[in-house]
């Protein structure tokens, strides 16, 4: 009894984790329906049931040093049957918006988006404000010819100016929450590599949502997520090109339609279109099976929105409506992706970084025999 | 009865099956003076022809050779102060269960009728008894159930005596503010009911409520019972038709409980030492008086443990949940856990489980608690097995040990046992009798002095008790019975249960109560009988005043006066028959029913010739499920061997070893016996019947073995209710091993 594990019905733990949507996991009496549905099982790791019991008997610790709450994609099979309405696939979500929060660097960003409830004005209108000021500042809105071109009015290095910065902090931030996350799984665990070889292993998998194919309840999910996937993707290889163009080959914008850059660039916002709409579709139209919708979840459903849909507006406007107007959907665009940079790594989009490195870590970890 | 008719149904395929005129030679053969057939006995044509030969006189024994007896009940009627009636079961034992045309179903048709005859020629019209039956329930113990029962049998037109041993009423639940939720909202707690029921008892005029009250002795029998009393006014007596026992349980005594921490530290309390605190809104260890940051609860304290208590007390875990709310309502500081091995939450409650559990710093934890022990100023629980598969440790500034109950049940055997082994000891006779008693009477120590009702019965002064403690009463057929007739037990005294069910059980118990003294009024006894009225009859001046009736009657009827004659108390009797079958001077009868009527019926069955190769068999099958479960067995067709003749009889207890014997020497080949299961998980409707038979029987193997007969030839066999698909194989295993042992060597002397 040496090592006994201290246990305790910690109420300020228990309290965030209602906040974030876990009350019900309370509930819960340890029959492990949840356990027999779940493809995440293994051998000696009741999932999702262990994690009910941790967050019930407040051992934030193991919570935090474990892997598998970012492996659940929240299918919720789980909650689907759950005999006493405890909803363990929203409990692993609440779990994982507290742990995004608590790895999340500096500490008082993790806060502020934690708290999207109340702060979501700040963090949507923030970088619109800062992007128009910014602008103003530097040339007043003045448009010098029309058609309106938009690097006229907010020339290439105005970009670089604020999205470089803004990208580092991103990384940086990123890769400190990584690394504690990474840190903490290792603990308990032996790595069989790197994590370069993990995340190799891992890359067709998420590429293809091959995890997101067992899911029944939440099946419907998969087709919206994985053309959000590729629509980033896409949206960052022409970011990419578009950068290498104009600096390094002297391209100018606006690209003509068919170029093939422009193609992709449209091919993408088409698949983020989409695949956000499907998205929020499913949430409003199958609460059940989808999950309960806290803001932690609709925060990036309509950053992502308001970002694809500014960004396809952006291009449609410069052609069509007067140039303020379009100028002003520029602007939010433009606030969109500030935003969506400076809360990546403490809003729901961190699950790609954490998920990437969970399955990465699973990968290494493979001694643990996956049910059959 | 001297004219006997018999009336055949060839209906339900009997025609189709036998020849009724050869029938009607046999009835004629056997002294029947009436002979009737009809196509369909039971139409209003059979019936009208049926009740015009009762009524007109000609008969006044009637043969109902037809249906079995659990059939065409009310059809079949008679006034039996005027009509004894017979019934035949040639549909149930012979048409639908045997070759139709075959000789051998004709034989077996015949020997059934031939008994059936004889049964009703010796059957007398019985006296129903007129006396007067007090119509008060006394009611022993102002708890829950108690009160319950008061109310219930006043609400039946009953006056009702209370008596409670403490100074007020409300029991347990006395000093409880609000209990676990009955009836929606089932999320949150509710009012204590206890202090209303209490003013309504109280305020009921037909109640009488005696505090500080104790029964000195209570004799007599049900409806005549007399109750004297000793309170603070005085001893007084009074007259009751019924009682109610009600008086409850207490907590288990805590101070075994060391593994659990108690008596480490005065921070470890039991369930019942929180409740003051709870109702008094004063929170505090009794080590320093603060007030706890955390209570840990540890459920199962002693329960389901085989060193101390083996059974659940089933009100525990809703008492728990009921406290934790309680404490997370008054104080929503203080965080509360509860280690359970099981957290049992039957019905509703579970609604009420699951709001305990959303409670803010409210923990439960599955798992074995392995130690409390002191820490500092606080206390550290051990738990092992837990969920986690880990080993847990939880610190606590209160630990709760919610405790099982414990009966307040005396075992009346026992404490008679303990008497008179006191008595032999004080008798002095022998040395090895004096070394015997001091040991049984050390054994039994703890009796002493544990008496409630005093009853002044043969058999005991209390009643007697099953397992664990708690009193016999049969729970699954007849719940509230005991072994006492007219004493019904309620509440936690019956069997652990949480409020809501004593509250329901006290209820229950009095409308026994009630029913049974309507039952007497008529002369009747009470199920599984009831309506029966023939009672026993001792033929005393051939009494040799050997015990065995007095001692073997489950249900204490039968006192002793100074020379060992019984006493017989009607009003007690179940009329099971237990006393007819343990009697060796066969002096106990009924009128309807005597040991003579079934050797009777035995010797009317033809028994060929041993070169005929046919031999008989003689079932006698225990009325209340061997005989219904071969009724059942008819109904869906099974078929049996035609060696074998039934006789229904009303317990195996009732069987007199005297029929077995002229069996045996009459040339049937074998006797078997069906009844009910038997042991401490027992079926028999009259408990104790079954166990003797099988006592009795094992007795009379070597009397067997001495006559040169084999053991197997006799049989005793236990069959539930719904086994009914055993019987044809039973039958016919059994004739298979008859068979092998070749002819009973006594036929033909």
């Amino acid at each position: 009894m040496a090592s006994a594990l201290g246990i305790s019905p910690d109420r300020a733990f228990r309290e965030e984790l209602a906040r974030r949507g876990a009350a019900s996991a309370m509930r819960c009496m340890q029959c492990a329906t949840c356990s027999s549905v779940c493809d995440l099982v293994t051998v000696d790791s009741m999932f999702p049931r262990r994690q009910v019991l941790w967050a019930q008997w407040g051992l934030a610790d193991r919570l935090r040093g474990d892997a598998s709450v970012w492996l659940c994609h929240q299918c919720n099979d789980c909650t689907a049957r759950c005999p006493r309405d405890a909803k363990p696939g929203d409990a692993m979500q609440a779990i994982r918006a507290l742990l995004v929060e608590q790895l999340g660097a500096p500490r008082f960003m993790a806060r502020l988006v934690g708290r999207a409830e109340a702060t979501w004005p700040i963090l949507l209108g923030l970088p619109v404000i800062f992007w128009a000021l910014f602008i103003r500042s530097v040339n007043g809105f003045a448009i010098p010819r029309t058609p309106l071109v938009y690097s006229d009015v907010v020339p290439q290095w105005m970009i670089y100016a604020v999205f470089l910065p803004a990208g580092a902090f991103a990384l940086l931030a990123g890769a400190v929450g990584a690394r504690r996350a990474w840190t903490a799984w290792g603990e308990g665990a032996s790595r069989s590599g790197g994590l370069l070889r993990g995340l190799g292993a891992v890359a067709l998998d998420i590429l293809l949502h091959r995890r997101f194919q067992s899911c029944t309840a939440a099946r419907p999910r998969r087709l919206g997520h994985l053309l959000l996937l590729w629509g980033f993707l896409g949206a960052l290889a022409t970011t990419t090109l578009l950068g290498i163009g104009i600096d390094v080959l002297g391209v100018r914008t606006p690209l003509p339609q068919l170029h093939p850059v422009k193609l992709l660039g449209n091919l993408s916002a088409v698949l983020l279109a989409v695949g956000v709409v499907w998205l929020a579709l499913n949430r409003a139209g199958n609460a059940a099976a989808a999950g309960a919708s806290r803001a932690f979840d609709l925060f990036l459903v309509a950053l992502v929105t308001l970002l694809v849909f500014s960004g396809v507006g952006a291009e449609l406007a410069r052609l069509w409506l007067p140039a303020p107007a379009a100028l002003a959907i520029y602007v939010l665009h433009l606030g969109m992706v500030l935003s969506l940079f400076l809360t990546f790594p403490f809003s729901k989009l961190a699950h790609a970084l954490y998920r990437t490195l969970a399955m990465a870590h699973e990968r290494l970890t493979a001694d643990q025999g996956r049910k059959p | 009865m001297e004219r006997v008719g018999v009336f055949l149904c060839t209906g339900c395929d009997i025609g189709a099956s036998l020849d009724a005129g050869k029938l009607e030679g046999v009835a004629k053969e056997g002294g029947a003076i009436h002979f009737q057939s009809s196509a369909c006995l039971c139409s209003g044509e059979g019936l009208s022809a049926l009740r015009g030969a009762a009524e007109a006189g000609t008969v006044d024994g009637v043969v109902i050779a037809g249906c079995s007896q659990r059939h065409k009940v009310e059809e079949f009627r008679f006034d039996p102060s005027k009509v004894q009636v017979e019934r035949v079961a040639l549909r149930e034992q012979v048409a639908w269960t045997h070759p139709p045309g075959h000789e051998d179903t004709q034989a077996l048709a015949e020997d059934l009728l031939r008994m059936g005859i004889v049964r009703a020629q010796k059957m007398i019209p019985a006296k129903r008894l007129e006396e007067e039956i007090a119509r008060t329930v006394l009611v022993v113990g102002g708890g829950l159930a108690g009160l319950e029962a008061a109310r219930a049998a006043a609400g039946l037109g009953h006056s009702v005596v209370l008596v409670e041993k403490s100074g007020a009423l409300g029991g347990h639940l006395a000093g409880v503010r609000e209990v676990v939720p009955d009836s929606p909202p089932y999320g949150a707690l509710h009012p204590s009911p206890v202090p209303e029921l209490v003013r309504a008892v109280q305020g009921d005029a037909g109640i009488r409520v005696l505090l500080g009250t104790k029964l000195l002795r209570v004799s007599g029998q049900p409806g005549q019972f007399r109750v004297e009393l000793e309170g603070p006014g005085g001893k007084e007596e009074l007259r009751a038709g019924a009682i109610v026992q009600a008086t409850g349980a207490r907590p288990y005594d805590a101070s075994k409980l060391g593994h659990l921490g108690r008596g480490s530290s005065p921070d470890v309390i039991t369930a019942a030492e929180l409740e003051p605190m709870l109702a008094k809104r004063e929170l505090s260890r009794p080590s320093d008086g603060k007030r706890p940051g955390r209570i840990v609860f540890i459920q199962c304290a002693g329960s389901r443990d085989a060193a101390h208590l083996p059974y659940c007390s089933s009100e525990c875990c809703g008492t728990t949940l009921r406290q934790v709310m309680a404490v997370h309502q008054a104080w929503p500081e203080v965080e509360c856990a509860v280690l359970y091995r099981d957290l049992r939450a039957p019905g509703q409650l579970e609604h009420f489980y699951r709001a305990v559990q959303e409670q803010s710093g409210v923990m439960l934890a599955r798992g074995t608690v392995k130690g409390v022990a002191p820490a500092g100023d606080r206390l550290k629980v051990k738990l092992e097995d837990s969920l986690l598969g880990e080993n847990v440790e939880i610190d606590a500034d209160l630990v709760v040990l919610a405790t099982g109950m414990v009966p307040n049940s005396a075992d009346g055997e026992a404490i008679r046992q303990l008497r008179d082994a006191k008595m032999r000891i004080e008798r002095n006779e022998s040395e090895t009798q004096v070394k015997l008693n001091t040991e049984l009477a050390q054994s039994l120590a703890h009796h002493e002095g544990t008496e409630i009702l005093n009853l002044a019965y043969r058999q005991g002064p209390d009643l007697p008790t099953l397992a664990y403690g708690f009193p016999d009463s049969h729970y699954i057929c007849f719940p509230y019975e005991t072994r006492r007739t007219g004493i019904y037990a309620a509440g936690a005294l019956r069997a652990p249960m949480d409020p809501a069910q004593a509250a329901e059980d006290g209820c229950g118990a009095a409308m026994k109560a009630s029913q049974l003294i309507a039952s007497l009024g008529r002369g009747e006894t009470v199920h599984p009988r009831a309506g029966d009225f023939a009672c026993a009859d001792f033929f005393l001046q051939r009494c040799t005043a050997c015990k065995r009736c007095t001692e073997e009657c489950p249900f204490g009827s039968i006192d002793e006066d100074a020379k060992g004659t019984p006493q017989y108390n009607p009003f007690r009797c179940r009329r099971c028959g237990i006393c007819m079958g343990a009697c060796p001077e066969r002096i106990i009868s009924y009128a309807d029913y005597s040991v003579d009527a079934v050797a009777g019926m035995i010797k009317a069955i033809e028994v060929p010739e041993e070169f005929d190769e046919k031999p008989r068999i003689l079932a006698l099958l225990c009325e209340n499920d061997a005989y219904p479960a071969l009724d059942d067995a008819a109904m869906k067709r099974a078929t049996w061997n035609s060696w074998v003749r039934v006789i229904p009889v009303r317990c195996l207890g009732a069987v007199n070893l005297v029929w077995i014997n002229e069996s045996l020497s009459r040339g049937i080949d074998g006797v078997i016996l069906i009844g009910c299961k038997k042991g401490g998980d027992y079926q028999c409707h009259y408990i104790k019947g079954s166990e003797l038979a099988h006592k009795r029987l094992e007795n009379m193997q070597e009397t067997l073995t001495r006559l040169q007969l084999e053991a197997d030839r006799v049989r005793v066999v236990e069959l539930a209710r719904n086994e009914l698909s055993r019987i044809p194989a039973l039958f016919d295993e059994f004739a298979g091993k008859l068979e092998e042992l070749g002819p009973n060597p006594l036929k033909g002397f």
